[in-house]
């Protein structure tokens, strides 16, 4: 170094060097930690095994496979012993199906996630619930019995509770299977957006699936929606 | 100015001095970011299991075999026992079977759907844990702890009510449909290991934006785990990573089924 100034200058450089390494270190520590596990290993037997011989571990084998024969069959008894239906929201697909096999997969429509507000805080979601649901009755020949939302959309004056105005033939298909909490199973008119989340948060189905399901699934069958 | 200034006063000792103090940047950093913490794990593993004093010991090749074949069935018991706990849930839960190469949704105790797994990646902490260590970390079930994803868990679109009928006539014509993004989801679980489920398809198909958030949310969550290992002397000082890719439909079906925070059980 000939003089001070430029002794300054290569230790600021220095110093800045070193530092940015540091730092960008620091941001890519996963890699370095990759890196470090090469010089790193473990052990490899368990530890409380080592002592144990063949045939005590023939034994600890028997044993296991026995409680894993035993925690299959509680498994397979947890499944549906009549005909089922898995909804699938987010593809709006179905299978209808056993245990022993699928009768039958289509298309569907579920939720569209649409939030619609109406101001003067009225909102409604737009969802298909998720989880287990029994069928609790089955209609053939529904009738619509439109809520105050479906006025709202229209942009229709709202009608007071049991109006006729409320009641719709034929908008629901031929079949309906209802799940509870106002949730339906049922056809639709608007067969071109099957595959679509376009409901309310009923499930639509076209014409044939929805015969198939109707005739399939009982009163207490179980619907299960993901 | 200042580069002339260097250039002036370089000289070979000033250069030695130079690459020196680097090469000591840089082993000071690879030790207190990656041999430190990684040395830490170990030993932390070592003790938890009481595996001191086994190193060294070297078995016959059969009971090698016999001891392996234990762990392996122990882990499916395990796994099956979990999958037997969930199934008292109400929960949609995620089990990652690397050993059939796939991830399955269930809903007490019943297969709701199923993707293949086209690829499955470990880093090498996970990679080295031998088969029996991987059983206390793997099967679980274990709760998503914190979790972060290039798509919103409910695609939610807001609607204002129609002014009058001819408005409401022309939103009947075409649906509003959601904006389908990439999938990418990560899942840090509450036992230290980082589940990324990643879509298999290489090519974006929504929008670049929704991708870098993700992109720039995921360097951010590695970033504050390392700064929390500043902070904090019990912050997990390693992070085990398993990812897994399936078809991005697949993908979108798994991540919006599972409620917040859910349970994610692995099988190896």
């Amino acid at each position: 170094m000939k003089n001070n100034p430029s002794k300054l200058a290569f230790t600021l450089v220095t110093v800045f060097t070193a530092v940015a390494i540091i730092l960008f270190s620091f941001r890519k520590s996963e890699n370095l930690k990759e890196l470090s596990y090469l010089f790193y290993s473990y052990p490899p037997v368990p530890g409380n095994y080592v002592s144990k011989d063949s045939l005590e571990l023939e034994k600890l084998l028997k044993n296991t496979e026995r409680r894993i024969t035993t925690s299959l069959r509680r498994l397979e008894n947890l499944l549906p012993y009549g005909p089922y239906l898995i909804i699938n929201t987010t593809q709006n697909k179905f299978v209808l199906r056993t245990r022993k096999g699928i009768i039958r997969e289509g298309i569907c429509s579920t939720g569209s996630y649409i939030l619609l507000d109406a101001g003067d805080g009225k909102q409604w979601m737009f969802k298909t619930p998720k989880g287990m649901f029994p069928i609790l009755g089955k209609i053939v020949d529904p009738i619509w019995n439109k809520p105050d939302w479906a006025f709202v959309e229209e942009s229709l004056p709202i009608p007071p509770r049991n109006h006729p105005d409320r009641l719709e033939y034929g908008t629901l298909g031929e079949y309906a299977l209802t799940l509870g909490d106002g949730y339906l199973i049922h056809g639709t008119l608007y067969q071109r957006f099957l595959g679509l989340p376009v409901t309310h948060g009923c499930v639509r189905l076209g014409d044939d699936d929805l015969e198939m399901v109707f005739k399939n699934l009982n009163v207490g069958s179980r619907v299960y929606i993901f | 100015m200042f580069l002339s200034k260097i250039k002036g006063s370089i000289t070979t000792k000033g250069v030695v001095l130079f690459v020196s103090i680097q090469l000591v940047a840089i082993i000071v950093a690879f030790t207190l970011f990656g041999i430190i913490p990684v040395g830490s794990e170990v030993k932390k593993i070592t003790t938890e299991f009481g595996l001191e004093g086994v190193r060294g010991n070297k078995l016959p090749a059969e009971k090698a075999v016999l001891l392996e074949r234990v762990r392996d069935r122990e882990h499916y018991e395990s796994v099956l026992n979990s999958a037997l706990s969930l199934s008292k849930t109400d929960s949609i839960s995620l089990l990652i079977d690397l050993n059939d190469s796939l991830a399955i949704l269930s809903l007490k105790g019943v297969s709701l759907f199923q993707s293949k797994i086209s690829e499955i990646e470990f880093n090498r902490g996970l990679k080295k844990l031998p088969v029996y260590l991987r059983d206390s970390l793997y099967s679980g079930p274990f709760p998503v702890k914190k979790e972060l994803a290039s798509i919103e868990k409910f695609p939610i679109v807001i609607k204002k009510a129609p002014k009058d009928t001819t408005e409401a006539s022309a939103d009947d014509a075409a649906p509003i449909l959601p904006i389908q993004n990439d999938v990418f989801v990560l899942f840090f679980l509450d036992n230290n290991l980082v589940i990324e489920i990643n879509q298999q398809e290489h090519d974006l198909a929504g929008s670049k934006k929704a991708y870098k958030d993700f992109k720039a949310n995921y360097s951010r969550f590695f970033r504050d785990h390392n700064f929390a290992l500043i902070k904090d002397k019990n912050a997990p000082s390693y992070l085990y990573r398993l990812k897994i890719s399936i078809p991005r439909e697949e993908a979108r079906s798994i991540y919006r089924a599972l409620p917040i925070k859910p349970y994610v059980l692995v099988r190896y």
